[in-house]
């Protein structure tokens, strides 16, 4: 058989005679991507993401139908063709619509797979569940307790009802599992590194590293590791037996720790760096924020406040008498509940409303029904001390128009001051980072870093010291993205921040229970979220005992039947994706309306989720040339051309033992219902 | 004095649309003593009801806009010098009917008559040359085909000719889409034979085997007419060539009325029973085509051109311009005095066509869109560019099937690039991405920009995706989709700019983007407008609250002083 020879980007090509540009080119190792063309069915030529320009000619050709000829000259790689290869995958991505990741997973700073995990708690495979969790979250007993839940903000049960309870998931998979599972940690690599401050970010850092084969020595200032988990977070909400167990693991792990050893006092980074091949720095956020207000002294810094009990371990503490906390985030809800259980009667004290605190709203609740209160609008003026009472004037506040960050700002009422009695003030505005020594620090005090997270030769940030003050969650991915990049700095290769593509039907709010997908149907649970049964208010105005205890599996594997399970059913073969992340297509490079075809989600095994389909015609052919079936058509014209069986009838129930479609759809339009 | 012999009356599609129909019952029922027939379209739409009275003499008086009541059938009928209807003559010598020769003036199902005109001599002519000689005839008259592409029939004639396959197909493509072009839909309805005549030569020039013809099903009369002139076809046995063992079936398929049925690829699956949209090509038709078979697929115009050239090829050739030989029939529209059929030499110019022909006023014009909604526009101040396929395509537009509409100096050019996106985007297959996607998300733009939602940026979007877009997709109409904006971009690109930048339609067209305003000056108060206004914006001090105002036009059009009209917004700098 003739053949004919042609060029590829210079590269001289020999075809078959009936060949097309696209399968020459492949057999020469010339990768051109193809959505419509699978190989198998006849060619459709609808998707033009394998276009090739005709030298000659000028003209771009769908290469997985068009045959070369002898001497033409194709281009497949230059500007111009990945441009017309990107406009056609941001076209496709304009009509569909779906979501790739599960809102709640991409809600996790961590990225934890929260869909699979909440997946397999459901099947009461919580071993497996916390195989999963550990893949982001190196501290699930911690997180699970004392995590705000960014991922059931998201969580598209909040159409329909209370979002699912996830992190309960989390608790009670490492309560179950947490000694049994051990990582695999491969050899020795011989690399040394060094992780400054043991909090989250460190510990996330440690982990990582350790993941790698990396031989890790975490520096402690404090006698303990575990850092705001450990001197911050009251025993209440996270027992430190619990921490305690934790940390072990790190410690099987092969993870060394060397504590009270401070930076700037003990060593430096300069000797660190004499016996290390990198260090990770994560000091945290230490130092307390200013009221800035006479007789600021006169008040205890919430998280001094904090570490002074957790250091005598919430036993033998002093009656802080009738107190004041000022702030409204989270450390200041731990201070007051912490004061009101050591026997005080607490008052928080607030410049803006309710609606503007800070705090996590669960936490503001719990610290409401066990009795303290509260005074919004109230901004602190000045402190005195008379005969051992501290006074604090104060000024009620109304709300003006909203700042940099959305919040309507505190704007002082005239004449409005007033004093307030009590035997001891905690301030709790927020904290601040001291940057170590050999950093430099940035505008707000924070060590400043570059790109790659690095803030000198071989030394990495992360955590609060690079953020500022932020959750245990956050700061476990900023440790683990450290880790990867000080891991790659010692295996000498450059990091780059991935294309981060995702396709998103939109946030639960702008969404109706019409848009969601329900794929296991009638059998997600309407039911209402899971309650932890908590210990008596009596116990907790008193103790320390923890909140409640760990939910129990068999009602958090009802819970799990709550669980919509949003993420697309083709999000690891998806080809549209992968093209898309290949050509750096923005799903929003094209704004306009979004197809106007439906979900048939009637058969029990198969989901036709035409929002996603992206019309190659790979189904219609399949069914009709491969199983001789006639079942899809393609149907309509134009922008509302949609794949559809004869009459809208559906799918017939002897689809489920072919699956031809499902196997060749290159999106998630046809898939199974079932998720592995 | 000369007497009557015969009654004719214009009743092909625009003709009964006119009222052809009672001018026919009115004649019809005085029972006259010579015959009262239908005929077809001469092309002078805009005249019709037309009736021909043909005299003993062999002359014929005209009369136009015949109404069917007494009084107007006894004045035809005593040939009154009043209504009668005459070409102007500037017309009449830049017009050349060689194809529409008898078009409008024989009965279109009598094919004794269509005989008696010369009708079927050119089959016999070819059957006397042989196939190869009717091909080089066909090459030598230099036909190129008229369905839009202009490909050389003789050259697509000889392909499918040298082809052996035990079935050859013959198409003819009658599914004429482009909206404002109704060339074809006339020679089916005013001379089906003519056109069969050209399908059966070329059955015999190239061996077909198998003859379609795919007419949209909207025209019902071209079907109905085509229907009884293959009748009559096959109880004459004209459909059986020399040498074949049996006659030809010329089978009528009727389109589902997607545009895009009128390109080869998607007409071809479209016959086979497959879902009308086009495949790449290689291989072309004339390789494999209906069903595998090799296939050639010509215009109706196309086919009704053959008997002419046979007729006398050298004449044929002598006309027009080197390369676009013949003549062409355009379809005339929109804002002119004659809209209709023209039939003239190729090159002559566009003036000639419009002002000369149309009847449009100088200075009246802002542009002529040619070739359909996925032609393209050219401004008046190009019109003495020759028409012909090339000299189109050098100014951005085609001649396409030969559709021409009109532009009045008074619309709105971004608005009328939206109305014809508005078509192409809607007829597309739904294939392709490029043009399934692509031409929705300008057609997007398009309507944000007459919206008055328009930014700087949409201009330079439509230009670079319309660019893309004509690379990227697969078939012609995908290809030309975006060329009524690129083409109005390119000419009138001030007034894309006053919508965008200035936020105002010059035009008053865009609702959006002009307001409605009343001169005191001219206004009596009588309220006339306020009582109709159907949104309560007009005050009893009659001023029109333009945040109210739905600009429905009816205060414009009730007003007795015209003093309330449309303003153009102030242009915001």
């Amino acid at each position: 058989m003739a053949e004919i020879r042609f060029r590829i980007d210079g590269k001289e090509i020999v075809a078959k005679q009936g060949e097309t540009i696209r399968s020459a080119a492949m057999r020469a190792n010339i990768e051109i991507p193809a959505l419509c063309g699978n190989g198998i069915v006849s060619r459709t030529t609808s998707c033009f993401v394998c276009v090739v320009k005709d030298v000659k000619t000028g003209r771009f050709l769908p290469s997985c139908s068009a045959c070369p000829s002898e001497g033409q000259m194709i281009e497949s790689d230059t500007d111009e063709v990945r441009e017309m290869r990107r406009t056609a995958l941001g076209l496709l991505l304009s009509e569909h619509t779906g979501d790739c990741e599960a809102p709640c997973t991409l809600a996790c700073p961590a990225h934890a797979r929260v869909e699979e995990y909440v997946r397999l708690g459901r099947q009461g495979k919580f071993e497996e569940a916390l195989k999963v969790i550990k893949e982001k979250i190196p501290l699930p007993m911690s997180i699970g307790r004392v995590c705000p839940r960014f991922c059931e903000k998201d969580c598209r049960k909040n159409v329909t009802g209370e979002a699912v309870s996830i992190n309960d998931f989390k608790r009670l998979a490492a309560d179950l599992y947490y000694e049994k599972y051990m990582e695999e940690i491969p050899a020795d690599t011989g690399k040394k590194v060094a992780v400054v401050g043991g909090g989250p970010a460190g510990l996330s850092a440690a982990y990582y590293l350790r993941l790698k084969g990396h031989s890790v020595t975490v520096f402690e200032q404090n006698p303990e590791a575990g850092g705001f988990l450990r001197y911050g977070i009251p025993e209440f909400r996270l027992p430190k037996a619990v921490l305690k167990r934790e940390l072990e693991h790190f410690v099987k792990m092969g993870i060394l720790f060397r504590c009270g050893m401070k930076l700037g006092r003990d060593f430096t980074l300069d000797s660190l760096k004499k016996e290390f091949d990198g260090v990770i720095v994560a000091v945290g956020c230490w130092k307390p924020s200013s009221m800035r207000i006479e007789g600021e002294d006169l008040a205890l810094q919430g998280i001094h406040f904090l570490k002074g009990i957790a250091e005598k371990n919430w036993q033998n503490l002093d009656n802080p008498g009738k107190t004041i906390v000022v702030g409204g985030g989270n450390t200041a809800m731990d201070c007051a509940r912490t004061a009101l259980r050591c026997g005080g009667k607490v008052t928080i004290v607030y410049r803006r409303t309710e609606k503007e605190m800070p705090a996590e709203k669960a936490e503001l609740a719990e610290a409401r029904e066990e009795g303290v209160e509260f005074e919004f609008l109230t901004a602190p003026l000045r402190l005195r001390e008379e005969n051992r009472k501290k006074f604090l004037l104060c000024q009620r506040m109304t709300l003006g128009a909203p700042d940099a960050s959305g919040r309507r700002s505190p704007v002082p009422v005239e004449g409005s001051d007033f004093e307030i009695e009590a035997d001891t003030v905690i301030a709790a505005i927020g904290q601040k980072t001291s940057a170590p020594e050999g950093v430099v620090p940035d505008k707000r005090g924070n060590v400043a870093v570059s790109k790659d997270l690095s803030c000198g030769e071989m030394i990495f940030a992360a955590g609060d010291c690079v953020s500022g003050p932020a959750t245990v969650v956050e700061g476990v991915a900023a440790g683990h993205k450290a880790a990867d990049a000080l891991a790659a700095a010692l295996e000498g290769r450059k990091t780059e921040e991935p294309f981060f593509f995702n396709v998103s039907r939109g946030h639960w709010r702008s969404l109706a229970k019409e848009d969601l997908v329900f794929l296991r149907g009638d059998q997600v649970s309407d039911a209402p979220r899971v309650k932890p049964d908590f210990i008596s208010l009596e116990e907790r105005k008193s103790s320390f005992t923890e909140l409640f205890p760990t939910i129990p599996a068999e009602k958090m594997m009802k819970e799990g039947e709550r669980c919509i399970e949003c993420s697309c059913t083709a999000k690891g073969d998806c080809k549209l994706k992968k093209y898309a992340e290949a050509y750096k297509t923005a799903p929003d490079m094209f704004q306009g309306a979004k197809s106007p075809c439906t979900v048939d989600n009637r058969h029990p095994l198969i989901i036709h989720d035409r929002k996603k389909c992206i019309r190659c015609g790979i189904c219609v052919k399949t069914c009709a040339e491969v199983i001789n079936k006639h079942i899809l058509s393609a149907m309509k014209r134009g922008f509302a051309t949609v794949v559809r069986t004869a009459f809208d009838e559906g799918l017939p129930s002897y689809c489920a033992d072919c699956g031809e479609c499902v196997k060749e759809c290159p999106t998630g339009a046809l898939d199974w219902k079932n998720k592995k | 004095m000369a007497e009557i012999r015969r009654i004719k009356i214009g009743a092909a599609s625009c003709g009964l649309a006119a009222g052809a129909g009672e001018v026919l019952s009115a004649f019809r029922k005085k029972n006259l003593s010579f015959p009262v027939v239908e005929t077809g379209c001469i092309g002078h739409c805009y005249a019709e009801p037309i009736v021909e009275a043909e005299l003993s003499d062999g002359s014929s008086v005209f009369y136009g806009q015949v109404k069917g009541d007494e009084r107007s059938v006894e004045a035809i009928l005593s040939l009154s010098e009043e209504g009668r209807f005459t070409v102007p003559e500037e017309r009449r010598k830049l017009e050349k009917l060689l194809v529409t020769r008898l078009a409008g003036r024989i009965d279109p199902k009598d094919l004794e008559e269509y005989r008696a005109n010369g009708g079927f001599s050119s089959l016999a002519k070819a059957f006397e040359m042989g196939p190869e000689q009717v091909i080089e005839t066909m090459k030598k008259s230099g036909l190129r085909g008229r369905g839009g592409a202009g490909f050389p029939t003789g050259m697509k004639w000889s392909f499918l000719a040298a082809k052996k396959s035990a079935e050859k197909i013959m198409i003819c493509n009658a599914d004429e889409g482009d909206p404002g072009a109704f060339m074809d839909r006339s020679m089916m309805e005013s001379v089906p034979f003519q056109v069969l005549e050209g399908m059966l030569i070329g059955a015999f020039a190239t061996g077909a085997t198998r003859l379609f013809i795919y007419c949209r099903a909207e025209y019902p009369l071209a079907i109905k007419h085509l229907k009884i002139a293959i009748k009559k076809i096959y109880e004459a046995g004209l459909n059986l060539l020399p040498g074949r063992n049996a006659p030809l079936e010329i089978v009528i398929k009727e389109g589902a009325g997607a545009f895009v049925c009128g390109e080869e690829t998607a007409m071809i699956a479209s016959l086979e029973g497959q879902r009308g949209q086009p495949r790449f090509r290689p291989p072309f038709p004339t390789d494999s085509g209906w069903n595998s078979f090799p296939t050639s697929i010509n215009n109706v115009e196309t086919f009704a051109n053959v008997p002419v050239i046979l007729a006398d090829v050298d004449s044929f050739a002598s006309l027009g311009t080197p390369g676009n030989t013949g003549t062409k029939i355009f379809a005339l529209a929109g804002d002119l005095k004659y809209p209709g059929l023209a039939e003239v030499p190729m090159g002559v110019t566009l003036a000639d066509i419009v002002y000369t022909i149309g009847g449009a006023e100088r200075g009246s014009v802002k542009a002529v869109q040619t070739g359909g909604p996925s032609g393209g526009c050219i401004p008046a101040e190009a019109f003495d560019v020759k028409v012909d396929y090339d000299s189109l395509k050098a100014l951005g537009a085609i001649v396409g099937s030969g559709g021409m509409i009109v532009i009045g100096k008074e619309r709105c050019m971004v608005e009328t690039a939206r109305y014809f996106l508005n078509f192409t985007h809607r007829e597309s297959c739904g294939k392709c991405t490029f043009c399934r996607v692509g031409t929705t998300r300008m057609y997007e733009t398009m309507e944000k920009i007459v919206a008055g939602k328009g930014v700087p940026e949409d201009i330079d979007f439509l230009e670079d995706l319309g660019q893309k877009i004509r690379k990227g997709s697969l078939c012609a109409l995908g290809q030309t989709a975006p060329n009524p904006v690129l083409s109005t971009l390119r000419y009138f690109r001030s007034e894309y700019e006053a919508h965008v930048k200035q936020k105002t339609c010059l035009a008053k067209v865009c609702s959006a983007l002009c307001e409605v305003r009343t001169d005191e000056k001219k206004c009596i108060k009588c309220n006339l407008c306020r009582k109709n206004c159907p949104a309560g914006a007009i005050s009893p001090e009659i001023k029109v609250d333009n945040s109210k105002c739905i600009r429905c036009n009816a205060c414009i059009e009730l007003c007795p002083k015209k003093a309330i009209s449309r303003v153009a917004k102030t242009p915001v700098n």
